[in-house]
Protein backbone atom coordinates (compact mmCIF):
# COMPACT_ATOMS: atom_id res chain seq x y z
CA UNK A 1 0.00 0.00 0.00
CA UNK A 2 1.13 3.54 -0.66
CA UNK A 3 1.11 6.54 1.60
CA UNK A 4 -2.36 7.68 0.55
CA UNK A 5 -3.93 4.30 1.30
CA UNK A 6 -2.08 4.19 4.61
CA UNK A 7 -3.40 7.62 5.62
CA UNK A 8 -6.93 6.60 4.66
CA UNK A 9 -6.88 3.21 6.38
CA UNK A 10 -4.40 3.26 9.28
CA UNK A 11 -5.82 4.23 12.68
CA UNK A 12 -4.79 7.24 14.73
CA UNK A 13 -3.12 4.84 17.19
CA UNK A 14 -0.38 4.33 14.55
CA UNK A 15 0.76 7.92 15.03
CA UNK A 16 3.37 8.96 17.58
CA UNK A 17 0.89 10.31 20.12
CA UNK A 18 1.89 12.92 22.68
CA UNK A 19 0.96 13.26 26.30
CA UNK A 20 -1.97 15.63 26.69
CA UNK A 21 -1.16 18.51 29.02
CA UNK A 22 -4.02 19.22 31.36
CA UNK A 23 -4.86 22.23 33.52
CA UNK A 24 -7.99 23.42 35.28
CA UNK A 25 -9.98 26.52 34.30
CA UNK A 26 -8.73 28.34 37.41
CA UNK A 27 -5.05 27.94 36.50
CA UNK A 28 -3.32 31.00 35.07
CA UNK A 29 -1.80 31.65 31.67
CA UNK A 30 1.58 31.69 33.40
CA UNK A 31 1.14 28.12 34.65
CA UNK A 32 0.19 27.08 31.11
CA UNK A 33 3.32 28.78 29.73
CA UNK A 34 5.53 26.98 32.25
CA UNK A 35 3.94 23.60 31.58
CA UNK A 36 4.19 23.99 27.79
CA UNK A 37 7.86 25.00 28.07
CA UNK A 38 8.64 22.13 30.40
CA UNK A 39 6.99 19.55 28.15
CA UNK A 40 8.03 21.18 24.84
CA UNK A 41 4.44 21.22 23.59
CA UNK A 42 2.43 24.07 22.15
CA UNK A 43 -1.00 23.21 23.53
CA UNK A 44 -2.62 22.72 26.93
CA UNK A 45 -6.12 21.32 27.39
CA UNK A 46 -8.37 22.89 29.98
CA UNK A 47 -10.57 20.18 31.48
CA UNK A 48 -13.22 19.82 34.16
CA UNK A 49 -12.84 17.59 37.21
CA UNK A 50 -13.89 14.53 35.15
CA UNK A 51 -11.23 15.13 32.51
CA UNK A 52 -13.73 16.35 29.91
CA UNK A 53 -12.23 19.12 27.73
CA UNK A 54 -13.63 22.62 28.22
CA UNK A 55 -11.18 24.43 26.00
CA UNK A 56 -7.58 24.67 24.87
CA UNK A 57 -4.77 27.15 25.24
CA UNK A 58 -2.13 27.29 22.52
CA UNK A 59 1.04 29.16 21.62
CA UNK A 60 -0.94 31.13 19.06
CA UNK A 61 -3.46 32.23 21.69
CA UNK A 62 -0.55 33.29 23.90
CA UNK A 63 0.90 35.45 21.13
CA UNK A 64 -2.41 37.21 20.47
CA UNK A 65 -3.05 37.70 24.20
CA UNK A 66 0.35 39.29 24.84
CA UNK A 67 -0.18 41.70 21.95
CA UNK A 68 -3.55 42.74 23.42
CA UNK A 69 -2.63 42.73 27.10
CA UNK A 70 0.89 42.77 28.54
CA UNK A 71 -0.47 41.48 31.88
CA UNK A 72 -2.08 38.46 30.24
CA UNK A 73 0.04 35.95 32.16
CA UNK A 74 -1.92 36.67 35.32
CA UNK A 75 -5.34 35.88 33.81
CA UNK A 76 -7.13 32.58 34.51
CA UNK A 77 -7.37 30.14 31.61
CA UNK A 78 -11.17 30.09 31.78
CA UNK A 79 -11.20 33.72 30.56
CA UNK A 80 -8.81 33.27 27.65
CA UNK A 81 -9.03 29.66 26.49
CA UNK A 82 -10.26 28.79 23.01
CA UNK A 83 -13.50 26.82 23.21
CA UNK A 84 -13.24 25.19 19.79
CA UNK A 85 -11.07 22.16 19.22
CA UNK A 86 -10.96 19.10 17.03
CA UNK A 87 -10.99 15.59 18.46
CA UNK A 88 -10.52 12.08 17.10
CA UNK A 89 -10.61 8.59 18.59
CA UNK A 90 -7.79 6.06 18.56
CA UNK A 91 -9.49 3.89 15.94
CA UNK A 92 -10.37 6.75 13.57
CA UNK A 93 -8.34 6.83 10.33
CA UNK A 94 -5.33 9.14 10.20
CA UNK A 95 -7.13 10.99 7.41
CA UNK A 96 -9.49 12.36 10.06
CA UNK A 97 -6.56 14.10 11.77
CA UNK A 98 -5.58 15.59 8.43
CA UNK A 99 -9.18 16.72 7.81
CA UNK A 100 -9.43 18.32 11.24
CA UNK A 101 -6.19 20.23 10.73
CA UNK A 102 -7.08 21.32 7.21
CA UNK A 103 -10.77 22.19 7.66
CA UNK A 104 -10.50 23.82 11.08
CA UNK A 105 -7.06 25.37 10.61
CA UNK A 106 -5.81 23.68 13.78
CA UNK A 107 -2.33 22.39 14.49
CA UNK A 108 -3.36 20.22 17.42
CA UNK A 109 -5.98 17.50 17.51
CA UNK A 110 -7.12 15.93 20.77
CA UNK A 111 -7.46 12.15 21.01
CA UNK A 112 -10.40 11.25 23.24
CA UNK A 113 -11.68 7.94 24.62
CA UNK A 114 -15.26 6.67 24.35
CA UNK A 115 -16.27 8.84 27.33
CA UNK A 116 -14.95 11.99 25.67
CA UNK A 117 -11.97 12.20 28.04
CA UNK A 118 -8.76 13.66 26.57
CA UNK A 119 -6.11 10.92 26.51
CA UNK A 120 -3.51 12.03 23.94
CA UNK A 121 -2.50 14.90 21.71
CA UNK A 122 -1.59 14.66 18.06
CA UNK A 123 -1.39 16.94 15.06
CA UNK A 124 1.23 18.37 12.78
CA UNK A 125 4.24 16.77 14.46
CA UNK A 126 2.77 13.27 14.61
CA UNK A 127 1.62 13.52 11.01
CA UNK A 128 5.04 14.69 9.79
CA UNK A 129 6.75 11.83 11.60
CA UNK A 130 4.31 9.34 10.11
CA UNK A 131 4.97 10.65 6.59
CA UNK A 132 8.73 10.85 7.15
CA UNK A 133 8.72 7.16 8.08
CA UNK A 134 7.60 6.45 4.50
CA UNK A 135 10.61 8.25 3.04
CA UNK A 136 13.62 7.19 5.10
CA UNK A 137 16.02 7.96 2.24
CA UNK A 138 14.92 11.56 1.78
CA UNK A 139 16.81 12.89 4.77
CA UNK A 140 18.26 16.28 4.01
CA UNK A 141 21.93 16.40 4.87
CA UNK A 142 23.27 19.86 5.64
CA UNK A 143 26.92 20.86 5.59
CA UNK A 144 27.81 22.91 8.60
CA UNK A 145 29.69 26.08 7.68
CA UNK A 146 33.46 25.61 7.71
CA UNK A 147 33.04 21.89 8.33
CA UNK A 148 35.99 19.83 7.14
CA UNK A 149 35.46 16.84 4.94
CA UNK A 150 38.53 15.14 6.39
CA UNK A 151 40.40 15.23 9.66
CA UNK A 152 43.85 16.79 10.13
CA UNK A 153 45.14 13.73 11.92
CA UNK A 154 44.20 10.11 12.09
CA UNK A 155 41.71 9.39 14.78
CA UNK A 156 42.79 7.04 17.57
CA UNK A 157 46.17 5.53 18.21
CA UNK B 1 2.54 6.11 23.02
CA UNK B 2 5.64 5.46 20.94
CA UNK B 3 5.22 3.64 17.69
CA UNK B 4 7.89 1.15 16.76
CA UNK B 5 10.10 2.39 13.95
CA UNK B 6 10.62 0.20 10.94
CA UNK B 7 13.91 -1.63 11.12
CA UNK B 8 16.16 -2.05 8.10
CA UNK B 9 17.06 -5.69 8.05
CA UNK B 10 20.06 -7.08 6.26
CA UNK B 11 17.79 -8.81 3.78
CA UNK B 12 15.87 -5.59 2.93
CA UNK B 13 19.01 -3.43 2.46
CA UNK B 14 20.39 -2.91 -1.01
CA UNK B 15 23.15 -0.61 -2.15
CA UNK B 16 21.37 2.34 -3.84
CA UNK B 17 24.35 2.86 -6.16
CA UNK B 18 23.83 -0.57 -7.65
CA UNK B 19 20.31 0.24 -8.84
CA UNK B 20 19.90 2.67 -11.76
CA UNK B 21 16.27 1.94 -12.54
CA UNK B 22 13.82 4.85 -12.15
CA UNK B 23 12.07 4.93 -8.78
CA UNK B 24 8.68 3.30 -8.51
CA UNK B 25 5.96 4.81 -6.37
CA UNK B 26 3.05 3.05 -4.73
CA UNK B 27 0.61 5.90 -5.39
CA UNK B 28 0.29 9.43 -6.76
CA UNK B 29 0.84 11.04 -3.34
CA UNK B 30 4.23 9.38 -2.92
CA UNK B 31 5.08 10.38 -6.48
CA UNK B 32 4.03 13.98 -5.82
CA UNK B 33 6.24 14.15 -2.75
CA UNK B 34 9.29 12.46 -4.26
CA UNK B 35 9.20 13.28 -7.97
CA UNK B 36 8.63 17.05 -7.84
CA UNK B 37 10.47 20.04 -6.53
CA UNK B 38 9.31 22.38 -3.78
CA UNK B 39 7.50 24.68 -6.19
CA UNK B 40 4.51 22.29 -6.34
CA UNK B 41 3.71 23.32 -2.77
CA UNK B 42 2.29 26.69 -1.73
CA UNK B 43 5.26 28.70 -0.43
CA UNK B 44 3.83 32.20 -0.38
CA UNK B 45 2.65 34.57 0.96
CA UNK B 46 5.33 34.92 3.61
CA UNK B 47 5.74 37.43 6.39
CA UNK B 48 9.17 39.08 6.58
CA UNK B 49 10.53 41.55 9.12
CA UNK B 50 13.83 43.35 9.31
CA UNK B 51 16.35 42.18 11.92
CA UNK B 52 15.97 45.55 13.69
CA UNK B 53 12.17 45.36 14.04
CA UNK B 54 11.18 45.24 17.70
CA UNK B 55 9.88 42.05 19.27
CA UNK B 56 6.57 43.74 20.06
CA UNK B 57 6.08 44.98 16.50
CA UNK B 58 6.94 41.54 15.11
CA UNK B 59 4.37 39.93 17.40
CA UNK B 60 1.77 42.45 16.25
CA UNK B 61 2.53 41.60 12.63
CA UNK B 62 2.17 37.86 13.33
CA UNK B 63 -1.14 38.42 15.13
CA UNK B 64 -2.49 40.69 12.37
CA UNK B 65 -1.62 38.19 9.65
CA UNK B 66 -2.73 35.19 11.70
CA UNK B 67 0.52 33.37 11.03
CA UNK B 68 2.96 31.58 13.30
CA UNK B 69 6.28 32.48 11.72
CA UNK B 70 8.07 35.63 10.53
CA UNK B 71 11.18 35.35 8.40
CA UNK B 72 13.82 37.75 9.68
CA UNK B 73 15.87 39.39 6.92
CA UNK B 74 18.43 42.18 6.61
CA UNK B 75 18.41 45.21 4.30
CA UNK B 76 19.75 43.05 1.48
CA UNK B 77 16.89 40.56 1.88
CA UNK B 78 19.25 37.90 3.27
CA UNK B 79 17.62 35.49 5.69
CA UNK B 80 19.09 35.64 9.20
CA UNK B 81 16.53 33.74 11.24
CA UNK B 82 12.91 32.98 11.99
CA UNK B 83 10.72 34.24 14.78
CA UNK B 84 7.90 31.87 15.67
CA UNK B 85 5.22 31.27 18.26
CA UNK B 86 7.66 28.88 19.94
CA UNK B 87 10.13 31.76 20.39
CA UNK B 88 7.32 33.75 22.03
CA UNK B 89 6.67 30.86 24.43
CA UNK B 90 10.32 30.14 25.21
CA UNK B 91 12.04 33.52 25.12
CA UNK B 92 9.41 36.26 25.37
CA UNK B 93 6.31 35.37 27.40
CA UNK B 94 7.79 35.26 30.90
CA UNK B 95 9.97 38.33 30.35
CA UNK B 96 7.75 40.28 28.00
CA UNK B 97 8.41 43.69 29.59
CA UNK B 98 12.18 43.19 29.35
CA UNK B 99 12.34 42.03 25.72
CA UNK B 100 9.39 43.66 23.95
CA UNK B 101 11.39 46.69 22.81
CA UNK B 102 14.51 44.77 21.80
CA UNK B 103 15.26 44.00 18.14
CA UNK B 104 13.81 40.68 17.04
CA UNK B 105 17.31 39.41 16.16
CA UNK B 106 17.95 39.03 19.91
CA UNK B 107 15.25 36.41 20.42
CA UNK B 108 14.80 34.90 16.96
CA UNK B 109 15.98 31.41 16.07
CA UNK B 110 19.25 31.99 14.24
CA UNK B 111 20.27 30.32 10.99
CA UNK B 112 17.24 28.09 10.47
CA UNK B 113 17.51 24.92 8.42
CA UNK B 114 16.34 25.65 4.87
CA UNK B 115 15.52 23.71 1.75
CA UNK B 116 16.16 24.72 -1.83
CA UNK B 117 13.45 25.15 -4.44
CA UNK B 118 14.86 22.18 -6.36
CA UNK B 119 14.63 19.85 -3.35
CA UNK B 120 11.77 17.39 -3.26
CA UNK B 121 8.89 18.00 -0.83
CA UNK B 122 9.62 14.69 0.93
CA UNK B 123 12.94 16.15 2.05
CA UNK B 124 11.27 19.18 3.60
CA UNK B 125 8.72 16.96 5.38
CA UNK B 126 11.50 14.72 6.64
CA UNK B 127 13.37 17.76 7.91
CA UNK B 128 10.27 18.96 9.74
CA UNK B 129 9.87 15.55 11.37
CA UNK B 130 13.46 14.81 12.29
CA UNK B 131 14.40 18.35 13.29
CA UNK B 132 11.03 19.08 14.87
CA UNK B 133 10.66 22.28 12.83
CA UNK B 134 7.28 23.66 11.92
CA UNK B 135 8.48 26.18 9.36
CA UNK B 136 11.13 25.62 6.75
CA UNK B 137 12.29 28.59 4.63
CA UNK B 138 12.75 27.86 0.94
CA UNK B 139 15.66 29.38 -1.00
CA UNK B 140 16.42 29.58 -4.69
CA UNK B 141 19.72 28.64 -6.32
CA UNK B 142 21.23 32.02 -5.31
CA UNK B 143 20.22 31.60 -1.67
CA UNK B 144 17.45 34.15 -2.17
CA UNK B 145 14.38 33.63 -0.02
CA UNK B 146 11.37 32.60 -2.12
CA UNK B 147 8.92 31.29 0.48
CA UNK B 148 8.26 29.23 3.53
CA UNK B 149 6.69 25.84 4.09
CA UNK B 150 4.53 25.51 7.19
CA UNK B 151 2.08 22.98 8.65
CA UNK B 152 -1.03 24.46 7.00
CA UNK B 153 0.56 24.30 3.57
CA UNK B 154 1.64 20.72 4.12
CA UNK B 155 -1.84 19.61 5.23
CA UNK B 156 -3.36 21.53 2.31
CA UNK B 157 -1.10 19.66 -0.11
CA UNK B 158 -1.77 16.25 1.48
CA UNK B 159 -5.53 16.86 1.57
CA UNK B 160 -5.65 17.23 -2.20
CA UNK B 161 -4.59 13.59 -2.47
CA UNK B 162 -6.65 12.09 0.35
CA UNK B 163 -10.10 13.60 -0.33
Amino acid sequence: MGLREDILSHPVSELDLREVLILSPEDTVQSAVRLMRLKRLGCVMVVDEKGIPLGKFTEHRLLVLLVEDSQALLRPLKDVMVTEWASVKLDDPIAKVLDAMQNHGMRFVIVVDDDGKAIHLTGQRGLMEYIADHFPRQVKVHMIDDAKLYMDQREGA
Amino acid sequence: MRRKRRKTTEASFSDPLSDYSPPEFDDDLEEALCDNDMTVMALTPMVTVNVETTVNKTMQILAEHGVACALVIDDEQKLHGVFTERDVLDKVAEQYHMVKDLPVRVVMTHEPMCVYAMDMPAKALNMMATGNFRHVPVLDFDDKLIGVLGPRRVTGFLSKYTQ
